[in-house]
């Protein structure tokens, strides 16, 4: 056991980053908001970690506040500008947030390192603390799918209308969503520099998007466990296809169109309705 | 003093007057109905009142203070409920939960207010549920209990017997009286007339926006203006 994990200490650190990055996303699509600014946010936590510990010295828990704190902020902020957007203009609109972001640390000079990005953000972050930090925000993002805050974020998805009609303050919720999207965003890009030591512009781009949307249509966008399972997948996928050798990009690809055509809910959802059928009573006054 | 009132209220779609220049006022304890055909404004004056949609111009007063520029969400907390003219649950709750709903309005609901709500609107047996499961005229009652859920003072229903047959619209129409009878302010927009007769204190009638008769069910059913919009003349007779 302990070999197989010094075996796979990378991926198994790669597996929890993916799973905050994934819930980065989830939280806002959970509230009906299509937001990808969760992404914009791992880029900012990860330079504001590397910029800290490098220039300042400061320890790795407080290089990871600064940079979730700054992301919160931005988010919010991003917030009440996009609060017009719904839909695919608001996911356009922070995948844009996030590719200027990327734009703007190619070009930040020595503060960002430009192209090279940065590198030497030594801290003593361990394996462990990534794992409760992940352990504990899945804690509280399942807690809030439970009770009075689920059906509060349910009916702010589902129905906004009817949501204000039964007193839900649809847009706190809204902004709290970015806002915690922001946080476990830059959360991810924090700690994923500081055991890295090294980060990128390339490690902040667009592809960033295109995983974190991918284990969100694959596992489920409707609780953490669909990110979870997403986190899972897309970690050890490429293990498991390495036999496949350069069809792996193809696979991967006819995974997701599989997943998002003949399985919208996720592999989590799939889960879900095959629990409730087995469950499902017989109902008077149900339909005929 | 009025429970809700609205003065001269008008909202308009570009050149499209839905509601224009709508006087209404419930008095506390009665239930007054919306009568009208398609189009002639109704649930767009609910929406009105509900903060749903912005008025063109008007005033709304709830409780004798303005509240036309208030949050939408702020209404439930002054004890505004409402349902809707499609069914509108969220698919993925039992029934307990989709009226449980009303209830997270405060944080501390009165105890028992979902189970008594549940009970009124006869949806024990399928608290478990979920509104796909449901037949039109259950996944109607398991509105209202939401709404009833919130503890209003002023319930707006908005077609609340659509879908139901004959012995479903006496029940619901017995709870409704029933609630008046407990204080509870409410109006209501259906097209069963004959319900509306046996139901309201008040009777609004509208057409292309504007109110065309109000008064007690037997003098706006004889109104003429109503009959020639909406009623025809076999209305005469019952009343």
């Amino acid at each position: 056991m302990i070999a197989w994990y010094e075996a796979n200490v990378v991926l198994i650190q790669s597996m929890f980053i993916s799973l905050l990055l994934a819930l980065s996303i989830q939280v806002p699509f959970r509230a009906g908001v299509f937001s990808l600014a969760g992404i914009g946010s791992y880029g900012i936590g990860a330079y504001t970690a590397a910029i800290v510990t490098l220039q300042l010295g400061w320890p790795p828990f407080a290089a990871i506040g600064a940079g979730m704190l700054l992301a919160a902020v931005i988010a919010y902020l991003l917030a009440l500008v996009l609060a017009r957007l719904s839909g695919l203009y608001l996911g356009m609109a922070t995948i844009a947030y996030s590719l200027i972001l990327s734009v703007a640390v190619i070009n930040g000079g020595e503060l960002t390192g430009g192209a090279q990005g940065l590198f030497g953000a030594v801290s003593d972050l361990q394996t462990g603390h990534v794992v409760a930090v992940a352990v504990a925000a899945v804690v509280l993002l399942a807690l809030s799918e439970r009770g009075r805050p689920g059906r509060w974020i349910d009916a702010v998805r589902e129905d906004p209308e009817l949501a204000v009609s039964v007193g839900v303050p649809v847009t706190a919720i809204r902004q709290l969503s970015f806002v915690v999207g922001g946080l476990l965003g830059a959360c991810a890009g924090a700690m994923n520099t500081l055991l890295r030591t090294t980060v990128t512009p390339e490690e902040v781009g667009f592809h960033l998007v295109v995983l974190a949307l991918t284990m969100i249509i694959v596992g489920g966008s409707r609780s953490w466990a669909g990110a979870l399972i997403g986190a899972v997948v897309f970690t050890w996928l490429p293990t498991v296809l390495a036999f496949v050798g350069e069809w792996q990009t193809l696979v991967y690809g006819v995974v997701v169109a599989v997943a998002a055509i003949f399985v919208p809910t996720g592999i989590l959802g799939l889960a879900q309705d095959f629990v409730r059928r087995l469950r499902r009573p017989a109902l008077p006054g149900g339909r005929p | 003093m009025t429970v809700i009132e609205a003065r001269d209220v008008a909202v308009h779609y570009g050149g499209i007057k839905a509601v224009d220049g709508v006087d209404l006022a419930l008095e506390p304890g009665r239930i007054c109905g919306l009568l009208g055909p398609n189009g002639s404004g109704k649930s767009t004056l609910l929406a009105a009142l509900t903060r749903l949609v912005p008025l063109t111009r008007g005033t709304l007063l709830l409780d004798g203070a303005e509240y036309q520029n208030a949050a939408p969400a702020s209404l439930a907390r002054r004890g505004v409920a409402r349902t809707f003219q499609t069914v509108r649950l969220l698919p993925d709750l039992t029934v307990a939960e989709n009226v449980r709903l009303g209830a997270d309005l405060r944080r501390r609901a009165p105890a028992g207010v979902v189970d008594d709500a549940i009970e009124r609107t006869g949806l024990g047996d399928v608290v478990r549920a979920r509104p796909g499961e449901l037949s039109y005229g259950m996944s109607r009652r398991v509105e209202i209990a939401r709404a009833l859920a919130t503890s209003p003072r002023l319930l707006l229903l908005d077609e609340p017997t659509a879908g139901m047959n004959q012995a479903e619209r006496q029940e619901i129409s017995e709870l409704l009286r029933r609630l008046r009878d407990e204080g509870l302010t409410q109006l209501l927009v259906e097209h069963d007339v004959q319900l509306m007769i046996d139901t309201c204190d008040d009777l609004v009638a509208m057409n292309f926006g504007a109110v065309v008769a109000h008064g007690s069910p037997a003098e706006v059913v004889t109104d003429p203006d109503v009959q020639r919009a909406y009623l025809g003349k076999k209305w005469r007779a019952h009343a």
